[in-house]
């Protein structure tokens, strides 16, 4: 009996510990009223929107990324945390000061409000550099995905 | 296998047993050795708690206060205190680093950076050295100071009675906050009473004059507070002071002197012209708006005033006894008589001229007669003297001039009013009408249609002794 006891008392425990990351739930979004969004992140949007200059083919550019990763039903979190993390493989593009600041504003402000755990890091690849119409196509699904996200809560508030 | 498993759970029984044992030893001796005997373990916990407490702090914030530059700004609550070593440090909600650490000032700490992330908490610590003495959580957008508003100008507005008070501030231009809320308070310079305080969101106010004192200095001043849902914070600095005067109850209520003087003579004319009409309703204007239909009555009883006073109309014998009375002979005489004095008449004048003329008109070049006789013309030596054929004889008792009238003379000294009886040279043998009295106004003819036609209803001896009146007109 006790060589039972023990199998299951030494056994069982990280096992349970193994299986967690599988079971656990996603990111826990912070700020789903719009006060971040609205006051910070979209004045970073609009000044990136002024600063990056693209062709006009840049809308029809679908890259592998996007394929991978959309923002689904349920997946909103995941994809905005991938995006954003995205994001900071930009800051080495030297561009001006003011620049790398609104986009780091975005990256690290979708992050803190997303409070996802950091094991996902180590499944971004690196994004090729000086791609400026991956990265506004990039900011604008970012702020799309916010705004489901926004929409969602309040259609949620009304029930 | 089963003689060994009672001997192994009893090895581990003995174990856990004595590694707590020896846990609790190692934790009773480490409590006793940081005390001392003597009881000034109290003391020294007091002295760190209360100059712990002399490090409460507070900081605010100043986003875009240069520019993108944010600011953070920190002091102590105590200014006294010594605060040589200490240094103050930020970290968490930063972009690209892990801490900051604020610039002394003499007693203010702060920062000017671009790196608040403007999302989520931040910890500010109080350091000596390399250690943390005290710190704080604190969100960046939750302790915003605005700057101050400026450029306050007040504007008279003389048809409105009112004043516009506007200001300007720095946050209309920035990117993050915008939306303010003001504060406007004003007060009597010399009277140095309480503010009067006036929020609003935009920088326009309007104080109406009514509600401040006449004559009066007064002062002004505006500060700001940031008003969003995601930004909140502390008043900022008040504005340099403005100051107005209100203007004077006199020259406030005073008329323009013109107007004043136009208004009267206005008002005054008014009134006469009310007077005016009140006194000449009856008489002037009355007649002219509605005028009155002509009675028949009231005419006649006009046209037959009381005569004159010179005038004695009278049928009482005695009142002419100065006067020669010939007697007429029969009705005959006195019907013819009053039908000719009928014809006298001016509105029965006409009359005569459609009526029995035709029998006693002998001819277009027959003259026309007239005969009347006023107790005028009896005065003096005038009498009437005609006897029937003897025109000659006959006078004309009615001139009013003093001579004696004399039938042949034609009438050479006419009176303006035609009274007297009035011989043709060429009528003889005719008699003459009788005198009668008759009211002068009667007798006031008009000749030139009377000498045509006019003719005396006396018979055919009487033909010879009829008037001209076209004679008479002439002379006249």
């Amino acid at each position: 009996m006790f060589h039972v006891s023990f199998r299951y008392i030494f056994g069982i425990p990280p096992l349970i510990l193994a299986l967690l990351p599988v079971t656990s739930s996603d990111c826990d979004i912070k700020g789903k009223e719009g006060k971040e969004f609205e006051h910070v992140l979209m004045i970073s949007f609009n000044e990136l929107d002024k600063m990056i200059e693209v062709d006009s083919n840049c809308v029809n550019n679908e890259s592998n990324f996007f394929k991978r990763h959309s923002c689904g039903d349920s997946k909103e979190a995941a994809f905005l945390n991938r995006a954003a993390r995205k994001l900071n493989q930009f800051l080495k593009m030297n561009m001006s000061e003011d620049f790398e600041l609104h986009l780091s504003r975005i990256s690290e402000g979708t992050l803190k409000l997303l409070s996802c755990p950091s094991k996902e890091e180590k499944n971004v690849k690196e994004q090729k550099k000086n791609d400026p119409c991956f990265l506004k196509t990039l900011l604008q699904k970012i702020k799309t995905c916010w705004n489901k996200i926004l929409r969602g809560n309040k259609e949620h508030k009304v029930w | 296998m089963l003689q060994l498993s009672p001997l192994l759970s009893l090895r581990m029984t003995i174990l856990s047993t004595a590694l707590g044992t020896v846990f609790y030893l190692l934790q009773a001796v480490s409590g006793e050795s940081g005390y001392a005997q003597n009881g000034d373990v109290e003391d020294a916990e007091t002295d760190d708690c209360s100059w712990y407490s002399q490090l409460s702090f507070s900081c605010y914030s100043q986003l875009e206060v240069d520019g993108p530059l944010h600011s953070l700004t920190c002091a102590f609550d105590n200014p006294h205190i010594n605060s040589t070593n200490l240094n103050f440090e930020i970290c968490g909600s930063l972009l690209g680093v892990n801490c900051l650490n604020l610039n002394k000032l003499q007693n203010i700490y702060f920062i000017k950076t671009k790196t608040f992330s403007l999302i989520g908490d931040s910890t500010i610590c109080v350091k000596l050295g390399g250690k943390n003495l005290t710190c704080q959580q604190v969100n960046v957008v939750k302790i915003v100071k605005p700057e101050a508003p400026f450029d306050i100008k007040v504007i008279y507005r003389e048809e409105a009675n009112d004043f516009v008070v506007t200001f300007d501030t720095s946050h209309l231009k920035k990117m993050y906050v915008k939306q303010l809320m003001h504060d406007i308070a004003y007060r009597q310079e010399k009277d140095k009473k309480d503010w009067m305080h006036v929020n609003l969101s935009n920088t326009r106010l309007t104080l109406l004059q009514r509600k401040l004192q006449p004559d009066a200095m007064y002062e002004i001043k505006v500060r700001s507070i940031p008003y969003s849902e995601y930004f909140e914070g502390f008043w900022s600095e008040w504005s340099p002071s403005s100051r107005f005067r209100t203007p004077a109850v006199n020259r406030a209520g005073e008329m323009n002197p013109v107007l004043l003087i136009i208004s009267i003579v206005s008002f005054i004319s008014v009134v006469l012209l009310v007077i005016l009409a009140c006194v000449l309703w009856e008489k002037r204007i009355k007649p002219i708006i509605w005028p009155t239909l002509p009675d028949h009555k009231k005419t006649l009883e006009q046209l037959c005033k009381k005569p004159k006073k010179n005038l004695n109309v009278s049928f009482n014998p005695e009142n002419f006894s100065d006067c020669q009375i010939h007697e007429v002979d029969g009705i005959q005489s006195r019907d013819e008589v009053e039908g000719f004095l009928q014809n006298t008449l001016p509105p029965q004048l006409e009359e005569s001229e459609q009526q029995g003329l035709g029998g006693d008109v002998h001819g277009p070049n027959q003259p026309s007669r007239i005969a009347a006789i006023t107790p005028e013309t009896f005065r003096g030596d005038s009498s009437l003297r005609c006897v029937a054929g003897n025109v000659s004889a006959c006078a004309t008792p009615l001139l009013p001039s003093s001579r004696s009238p004399d039938c042949r003379e034609g009438g050479k000294n006419e009176p303006p009013v035609y009274q007297g009886l009035l011989l043709s040279p060429g009528t003889t043998n005719s008699t003459l009408p009788p005198p009668f009295p008759l009211q002068s106004e009667v007798l006031t003819l008009n000749p030139i249609a009377q000498a045509q036609h006019i003719l005396t209803s006396l018979g055919p001896n009487q033909e010879e002794a009829y008037v001209t009146m076209s004679s008479f007109y002439r002379n006249q």
